[in-house]
């Protein structure tokens, strides 16, 4: 490996890492990628047909599968005992990873909103946390090459959350569900917007993609390339050029300094032979996952930057987030005992209920700054494992011809709404290295300290009471009451798996940790590309905003190199 | 195999869970103790199997499932399972009953699966199936003591008492699961989806205006 010469060394295959990877190749550059999984293959891979009676458990998640035996992850999950993690005392966190060519882009709910301006100028807004380094004017063309890179469905409303994407971006919405419907129905009465939802799924065939054939899971991964995950849409138009060589099993844990002080490449440990390797290049691109490259700085220790690589101005590590997340449960009586029909659709959401409270937010009326989206699932999917999870309380004590009329009548009559809300970004959310903690390559591990703000949990009361309405004004009932103290609804921190920060790029080197291309203030040839860089994290799923803000920082390497 | 030591530690578990506080089959209580440890020292046959078996891990072949762990339960205790399950889904026109569907050994497989929920799920099954032997060998379980015991079990949990509410819960959600995520349970609930179509038409006009939009 050595002796190749590489221009870029990229770490991760994911979002972040998987767009460079095309972008860069592309562009003509030899890239270098090392993934820390085993090499995957969706086409050959995804259990597409397999069904729910032939799985173990029924699908069921299990700490192997969290998300059942079918779901795309592989060698990843909540807790991996090579890979441990601390937190401080009193906070928890979940950190959710995937060890395989693609990362979490196998595993996600595909939700691709793009953050309007004042979501890139929050700070700006209330004071909280700090603005992105651009606004959305300048952004926004890079958000157009993701959409169409990606391929997202959705519609342009004109709300001033959802900023409109020009003509040629999105792809026709499929039609609303059933249980969509129903819940259009309850918006229009509280005068609050349903809409399409925005959804990395296509519905017309592009680059050579198929489109949806509205059948099969999207978490299990799509075999046909009608969802996008890195190793369907990104790394094989990457592969293609020739330029591309993939290192899997490749875990990378620092960033090597030349006398200039630029980045000369990256050691990595092979997770399977523990043996330790460097591989050189021009440049270096981080898109490990916000956490690991946020780690890989950390423990990029040398004599310049004793405490690793960025972390001289004391930022690395701080501003932590997630998406706030709850859940609330309705029963809709007009879905019970309905004759069979077909209600797949493309699996994902099709609509969803936009952040409509923000005018009243804006004029100080809420008691919180920052807003958050309602998402639904539900209605007739495949009975599962969980369907009856509700039935101590709908239908409780029953059995026999009772029950068996019971479980004919309630299927499919549940539907679930999700908050996904900002968090603010504070410096005292944080990751550290822990002092004694390593993994099982001995590659020193991260020490969590995460807390919910107040404004967090007044979001998250604010949510469980539109959710709440909601439902009831679509004719639904709860399944359960709310919980009085929002503490009790509000999901851990990480659990939304939309964990974002450490490495905040701004304008201000005092006050950042990239600038507004990801590049480390310092060293002017490593990148930071992936979550790590979010200054706030709006309450929109992340990716859409890594796939842009990667093709922008390689489109800015290509163009530095090429002046080189 | 486990040894006995093993089997012994279960069941004064599985007797200790049925002696909990509000308990309402009260009079059996030192009878069952009295009998599962009897049974056990006199190397009944293992109520556990598979103890330290391991799931199918992080990285199993999805498209060729397979159920990595041993089984747990003894053809008595499989008896008792197979007619309490056709006493709470029992046969009807159109419509199987449970152990036609395969539910005993879906539960079997639930229950001797080598994770949290699974493994607490075998605690309280095991516990309810000890204190039901308690009563009457469970071989002898026939179709009108499993609908007495199904009863018993629906009265007390209805009255709040455990653990035989939770055992109830539990026995009854894990057979729902393993009887409508089959085929034909699926069909019986009127799943028709995972056909793929060119297009998505969205719900027929009839169940738009059953549903009123």
């Amino acid at each position: 490996m050595a002796a190749e010469p590489f221009d870029v060394i990229v770490v991760g295959s994911g979002a972040a890492g998987g767009t460079a990877a095309y972008a860069l190749t592309r562009a003509g550059m030899r890239v270098c990628l090392l993934e820390a999984g085993r090499f995957y293959d969706p086409e050959r891979e995804t259990p597409m047909f397999q069904r729910t009676a032939a799985a173990p458990l029924r699908d069921a998640g299990t700490p192997d599968k969290p998300f059942g035996f079918y779901d795309a992850t592989v060698d990843g999950g909540w807790v991996l005992p090579e890979e441990p993690f601390a937190t401080a005392p009193g906070t928890e966190f979940r950190w959710f990873r995937a060890r395989m060519l693609g990362g979490r882009t196998n595993h996600w709910g595909r939700v691709a909103l793009r953050y309007a301006d004042h979501d890139f100028k929050a700070y700006s807004r209330d004071g909280y946390g700090a603005d992105w380094p651009f606004t959305y004017a300048e952004f926004a063309s890079w958000y157009d090459q993701a959409e169409r890179l990606v391929g997202v469905f959705g519609s342009n409303p004109g709300l001033p959350d959802q900023p409109d994407s020009p003509p040629g971006c999105l792809q026709p919405p499929p039609v609303p569900r059933s249980f969509e419907r129903l819940i259009m129905a309850g918006g229009r009465k509280l005068g609050r917007p349903v809409v399409a939802s925005h959804t990395a799924v296509i519905t017309r065939p592009i680059n050579g993609r198929q489109a949806c054939f509205y059948a099969t899971p999207c978490l299990r991964g799509c075999s046909i390339r009608a969802n996008f995950q890195s190793p369907t849409v990104l790394l094989p138009p990457a592969r293609e050029t020739g330029r591309l060589t993939t290192i899997t099993h490749a875990q990378g844990y620092e960033v090597e300094l030349g006398r200039d002080g630029k980045a000369r490449g990256v050691h990595y440990v092979d997770r399977l032979t523990h043996r330790h390797h460097f591989v050189a290049g021009r440049a270096v691109m981080l898109g490990a996952s916000a956490m690991e490259s946020v780690r890989m700085l950390f423990n990029s220790k040398n004599s310049r930057y004793p405490q690793g690589i960025g972390a001289d101005g004391g930022l690395l590590g701080c501003g932590v987030m997630d998406s706030t997340g709850s859940n609330v449960w309705g029963q809709f009586p007009q879905m019970e005992n309905l004759p069979p029909f077909n209600d797949d659709g493309a699996w994902l959401p099709h609509v969803y209920i936009p952040w409509w409270a923000w005018p009243e937010q804006r004029a100080g009326k809420l008691p919180f700054t920052r807003g958050y989206h309602l998402e639904l699932y539900g209605g007739r999917l495949e009975p599962s494992a969980d369907t009856f999870d509700f039935f101590d309380s709908v239908s409780p004590f029953t059995y026999g011809r009772k029950l068996k009329a019971e479980a004919r009548r309630y299927y499919g009559s549940f539907v679930r709404l999700s908050q996904r809300g900002e968090m603010i970004s504070r410096e005292h959310n944080r990751v550290q290295i822990d002092p004694v903690l390593k993994d099982a390559w001995g590659i020193p591990s991260l020490r969590f300290d995460v807390r919910w703000s107040e404004q967090e949990l007044r979001q998250t009361a604010h949510a469980q009471q539109s959710m709440a309405e909601v439902i009831e004004a679509s004719g639904g009932k709860l399944v359960t009451p709310l919980p009085h103290n929002p503490a009790q609804a509000i999901l851990p921190p990480g659990r939304i798996i939309h964990e974002v920060g450490g490495a905040r790029a701004g304008v201000d080197r005092e006050k950042s940790v990239t600038d507004a291309f990801g590049r480390v203030w310092g060293v002017p040839n490593l990148y930071v590309i992936d979550g790590a860089v979010f200054a706030s994290s709006a309450h929109k799923n992340p990716t859409l905003t890594i796939v842009a803000f990667a093709l922008r920082a390689s489109d800015h390497l290509k163009r530095e190199l090429h002046h080189a | 195999m486990p040894d006995r030591r093993e089997t012994l530690l279960w069941l004064v578990r599985a007797i200790a869970l049925s002696a909990a506080p509000g308990m309402a089959l009260g009079p059996l209580q030192a009878e069952a103790r009295g009998l599962g440890v009897a049974a056990a020292a006199a190397g009944a046959p293992a109520t556990i199997r598979g103890a330290d078996a391991e799931g199918y891990g992080r990285d199993p072949d999805l498209r060729h499932p397979r159920v990595t762990w041993p089984l747990t339960l003894d053809p008595e205790q499989k008896t008792a399972v197979t007619v309490l399950a056709d006493v709470l889904l029992p046969a009807e026109e159109g419509s199987p009953a449970a152990s036609t569907l395969g539910v005993p050994d879906f539960l079997d497989e639930w229950i001797s699966a080598p994770y949290p929920q699974q493994r607490a799920d075998r605690e309280v099954i095991l516990a309810g199936l000890a204190t039901i032997r308690s009563q009457s060998p469970l071989a002898d379980l026939d179709a009108a003591s499993a609908e007495a015991i199904v009863a018993h079990l629906s009265a007390q949990a209805a009255a709040g008492r455990e653990p035989q509410a939770h055992f109830f819960s539990r026995l009854r959600n894990i057979c729902l699961v393993g009887y409508y995520t089959s085929m034909s349970g699926v069909a019986q609930l009127g799943y028709v989806g995972y056909q793929p179509s060119a297009t998505f038409k969205g719900p027929p006009p009839e169940v738009l205006a059953l549903l009123g939009v």
